[in-house]
């Protein structure tokens, strides 16, 4: 199990831990539901070791072996599609690259650059990158933003076959009927409801 | 139709060099019937003079060991400097003390008349060594100032990401820093060719080196042969657009990074 223990964090005058304390299974797809601004983004930094918590502590989880996949795209726009997986997959790995641009659907896309793509191509890129990246689990901040319904679900699908547990932020309802469990969020300061 | 555009391009750019050339005619004719034809050479001559004086002066054997001399001693200075700023750059912006020690001083550097690094450097050193050495220390602060700007703008974001995805930092620096970079290191260095190439001149001009175009200029003043002096003008014009479009296309193939 993974578990956050009295987490205690402000930002100015903002709080958005107040002594938060959640326990999240450590398989399957997990969805966190909330409103926008509630502190899920910040829960899943902290879960990846982006942000430090004030006090309070993460347990059954190792920020190191974290793949967390950002709200924003962040690719590389001297990249091209096929090098933005090259480039985080190891020398000995680098040939599974096509396995993770078929299952984000982008294969005949390996030599565009990300300026060509678009939102939702970009997106699906970013996803693609995070999950050949490998982690336990998978942190995954609205990884189907832009994303079109059918697609987003095949590709959920996809998710749900690999060996890893996922933990994912989404406001779409066709996403978290899909997910094995869904944890309604409030705030801040986060709170489960 | 390709070829049509292209020529249509190719017309394009010739244009602005053909409009210079005719307001140089017309001024120098002018200059020529304010004097009645009695020395208009030494004041402005015309282009086809010049023309003429330049393709005498290629037709020399000095000619080309003169500006080979000349261009090493400037690349020579422009690389040392393009490397030491570079490095001060990392520095900088890795280490609060360096930047705090280092700042002031290429400030200095930048305020400081060029002329009198010249005058001071010819006491220290071989007259030889000065316009390289001129060369790097106006060309530092250029690539200093520019380089240290692009480290600090560099997208915090994309730094985050590095980070997060376990990048080593010369996978960080290669992939994130150096692309990123790019944008003012070819703004650095095309303006650090041109300081470099009229210090470097400046400073044989006042060192007086065995072979250089400097030299060559300070003699065409003395000797009052002024088409000379514009051929050699020109020579110097030339080798730095040369140079700076050579720069231009090394960085566009640059563009994509590296495969690790």
């Amino acid at each position: 199990m993974i578990s956050v223990e009295h987490l205690d964090l402000s930002f100015g005058d903002k709080q958005i831990f107040k002594d938060f304390s959640l326990t999240l299974p450590d398989y399957g797809v997990t969805a966190l539901r909330g409103p926008s601004g509630c502190g899920k983004t910040t829960l899943l930094r902290v879960l990846a070791g982006l942000t430090c918590p004030q006090s309070g502590r993460v347990v059954g989880i190792r920020p190191q072996n974290t793949a967390f996949l950002f709200q924003e795209n962040r690719l590389l726009p001297w990249r091209t599609v096929e090098q933005h997986l090259t480039d985080v997959l190891p020398r000995d790995r680098r040939n599974e690259a096509p396995r993770w641009l078929a299952l984000a659907e982008l294969t005949g896309e390996e030599k565009s650059y990300p300026a060509a793509l678009s939102g939702g191509m970009g997106r699906r890129l970013a996803l693609a990158r995070c999950l050949a990246l490998g982690g336990r689990p998978y942190l995954l901040d609205e990884p189907f933003a832009g994303v079109d319904p059918a697609r987003a679900g095949r590709i959920l699908a996809g998710l749900k076959t690999l060996d890893a547990p996922v933990l994912l932020v989404s406001h779409e309802e066709y996403i978290l009927s899909q997910a094995d469990r869904i944890i309604d969020l409030d705030g801040p300061p986060l709170r489960v409801l | 139709m390709a070829w049509s555009k292209g020529l249509k391009n190719f017309i394009f750019s010739l244009l602005p060099p053909a409009f210079w050339l005719g307001a140089w005619q017309l001024v120098a004719l002018l200059v020529d019937h304010s004097v009645n034809g009695r020395g208009n050479e030494l004041l402005l001559p015309y282009p086809a003079t010049v023309l003429t004086a330049l393709v005498r002066l290629a037709g020399a054997a000095p000619f080309w060991g003169t500006v080979a001399s000349s261009l090493g001693r400037i690349l020579a200075g422009m690389i040392v400097g393009t490397l030491a700023g570079a490095v001060l750059a990392v520095l900088t912006c890795a280490f609060r003390l360096c930047d705090r020690l280092l700042s002031p001083a290429i400030r200095v550097i930048r305020a400081t008349p060029v002329a009198s690094f010249i005058l001071l450097i010819l006491l220290w050193t071989d007259r030889n060594f000065v316009p390289a050495i001129i060369a790097g220390l106006m060309v530092l602060p250029v690539v200093w100032a520019n380089l240290a700007r692009g480290i600090r703008e560099t997208d915090p974001q994309l730094l985050e990401f590095s980070r997060a995805y376990r990048f080593s930092p010369p996978k960080t620096v290669k992939l994130i820093y150096l692309p990123s970079l790019r944008p003012y290191f070819l703004s650095a260095v095309t303006t650090a060719m041109g300081l470099a190439w009229k210090s470097g001149v400046a400073a044989e001009v006042l060192c007086i080196p065995k072979e250089a175009i400097g030299t060559q200029i300070y003699n065409s003043k003395l000797y009052l042969e002024i088409p000379d002096l514009f051929a050699w003008t020109a020579v110097v014009v030339a080798l730095s657009l040369i140079l700076e479009r050579l720069i231009r296309v090394v960085l566009d193939r640059w563009k994509g990074g590296w495969t690790l």
